[in-house]
């Protein structure tokens, strides 16, 4: 699975548990669609999925915003 | 003089039409866009039947279309209502039919929360800002936008403006109603007080259903100022939220502490410009007073103010705190402002003496008018205090327990309703809670009443969060010194952080399930 699958697999079925499916730019976090516990799971699932330390600088809307930017937060950090 | 919230909005709109009033991530709301906008909404919202005096949901999240609801329904002459999206369905139901909503104003990103509402809803008949098919017959925002400008109907200054739902530590929750005077008293008195002008930009924390919005919404449009609103993003996200203050160059910032003591520990303030505020507003809850001398370290240039009143009188106290808390005294909640008359009574209903504590009564403009659909609970929170030329005032019980100090300054003692019997000992819980606070490695904690091994009596357990942990044998030493032994908790649970309500108090209530579970 790549980077998108595993964030949607772990946001859908983990995170929201919900049957509709999320699209890669759905916004995550301005609709209510997770609350506040849940986004630090997320941020936390996002470290050790991938292996990166997320220092507090980056926890930014822009970066957790959607799957998409999610992603490309990560490859920022891997390359 | 306007009598009536919404005139403001018509009023900037002929000052200042392209003054913005509400802004949100990168949309925004001029004062003429606005003035039109929550016409048309009120034309669609008279259409669907909301006449003078009917209530209306906002079912939304915190986002710009906030602003347009609570002022489309003021036009239509009907009363908002704020629901949060994030509620049990069951509450949400409880709440729709207790107020007798007919009409909700959503948005189309709360869909997936709306799903469950359907057209077996009892009272409910139109749901606008949604698209296409929906059990109940929807109204999208395209359509609001080509409808023509409403008229206000006549209305009076006593005429209900909002209810806002409160949780209420027993039974359901009860509906606190407040008038277009109690809001623009409101809007008036927090003006003076702060100096609030059209320059100003106010960072709206709170969603609107928490009576701390009501500075970033009702006052605003009384001075022409402009209005920040903290999404959802930005609010769970504490690192773009103090991010959002330097950018959107705020001078006005009120929120419960958690947000500033969340944003403070980031420890991204001394690389930031919070160079335009000039105001820090809390309320709510206690600061605890290590995070407190903290932010005031941080921030030499800001005056920090403690707010203080229910939902029921809306603000009635301010303390600006003259210089950081130097020992562990509580922060007190201050003066009395203006327009506002207070009692202090023992359990007898009688004035005590000069520095003994007892319960404050209210009785002020920022008043509420009552709980909605039920004149019982409203008849018992009024007491009739027939003052010495004979005139009968009515005044708030607000249940908290306070005295007046040697100063002239109230000191908050706790709620009447957290003074417990252990071991035979009458204890105030919350004098044991700022007791913990007062330690400096300590974050947060509550405490609440547990029942003993017995199954008779009462001990207390306390729930902590740390900044830096210290083993609980060494917390109790130091509650020793400050507390009689009776009142020092006995029942421990730690957390990373302490669980909160929607409205980002500490939830005690599920607290003290998980300490009964143990």
């Amino acid at each position: 699975m790549d980077v998108k699958d595993t964030l949607i697999q772990f946001i859908q079925h983990d995170l929201i548990d919900d049957d509709q499916p999320i699209n890669s730019d759905e916004d995550l976090l301005t609709t209510g669609l997770i609350d506040s516990v849940r986004v630090m799971r997320l941020v936390n699932f996002v470290g050790e999925a991938f292996a990166i330390e997320i220092p507090p600088e980056d926890m930014t809307i822009d970066h957790f915003i959607s799957v998409d930017a999610i992603s490309d937060y990560v490859a920022s950090r891997k390359s | 003089m306007t009598y009536l919230l919404h005139q403001n909005i018509l009023e900037q709109a002929e000052k200042a039409p392209d003054h913005i009033a509400f802004r949100c991530g990168k949309e925004e709301y001029a004062y003429a866009d606005l003035a039109v906008k929550m016409q048309q909404l009120a034309a669609v919202l008279q259409d669907s039947g909301v006449r003078r005096g009917d209530r209306v949901g906002i079912f939304l999240h915190r986002c710009l279309e906030t602003s347009l609801a609570i002022y489309g329904i003021l036009q239509a002459g009907a009363v908002y209502v704020p629901i949060d999206p994030t509620l049990p369905e069951e509450r949400i139901r409880y709440l729709i039919q207790d107020c007798g909503i007919q009409c909700l104003v959503s948005h189309p990103s709360q869909r997936r929360r709306l799903a469950v509402f359907g057209a077996d809803e009892g009272m409910l008949r139109t749901i606008i800002g949604l698209e296409a098919e929906w059990a109940v017959p929807t109204i999208s925002w395209e359509a609001v936008w080509s409808a023509p400008l409403a008229q206000a109907p006549r209305q009076l200054e006593k005429d209900l403006a909002y209810i806002i739902y409160t949780s209420g530590s027993t039974g359901n929750p009860k509906g606190v109603m407040h008038t277009h005077y109690s809001g623009l008293t409101y809007a008036r008195l927090t003006a003076d007080l702060y100096d609030i002008r059209s320059t100003d930009r106010i960072g709206n924390h709170a969603p609107i259903f928490f009576d701390i919005s009501t500075l970033g919404y009702l006052t605003t449009p009384l001075v022409g100022a402009t209005t920040v609103i903290s999404s959802d993003a930005h609010v769970m996200l504490p690192t773009s939220l103090a991010k959002l203050i330097e950018q959107e160059r705020l001078t006005i910032w009120y929120s419960v502490p958690l947000a500033l003591i969340q944003m403070v520990q980031t420890q991204l303030l001394p690389s930031l410009d919070w160079s335009a505020l000039r105001w820090i507003l809390y309320g709510g809850e206690p600061f605890a007073l290590g995070h407190l001398r903290q932010l005031m370290a941080e921030l030499p240039h800001v005056g920090i103010s403690n707010v203080y009143g229910p939902t029921e009188t809306n603000q009635c106290t301010f303390y600006n705190l003259p210089a950081p808390p130097v020992d562990d005294t509580p922060v007190p909640i201050g003066y009395l402002w203006g327009n506002t008359e207070m009692l202090i009574l023992d359990e007898d209903d009688q004035p005590v003496s000069d520095g003994e504590p007892g319960e404050l009564l209210i009785r002020s403009g920022t008043m509420m008018k009552g709980y909605w659909n039920n004149p019982e609970r409203t008849k018992q929170s009024f007491y009739e205090h027939t003052a010495v030329s004979g005139m009968v005032h009515t005044f708030y019980r607000t249940g908290d327990l306070v005295l007046l100090d040697e100063n002239g300054l109230l000191q908050l003692l706790g709620r009447k309703d957290r003074q417990i019997k252990a071991r035979g000992y009458r204890v105030e819980l919350d004098e044991v809670e700022i007791a913990i606070l007062s330690h400096p490695q300590v974050r947060e904690a509550a405490v609440f009443p547990k029942a003993a091994a017995d199954g008779q009596s009462k001990t207390i357990a306390a729930a902590i969060s740390w900044k830096e942990e210290l083993p609980i044998p060494e917390l109790i030493g130091f509650l020793k010194q400050k507390l009689p032994p009776y009142a020092v908790p006995e029942d421990w649970t730690k957390y990373p952080e302490l669980p909160r309500t929607p409205t980002g108090k500490i939830d005690r209530k599920l607290l003290q399930k998980v300490a009964l579970q143990k």
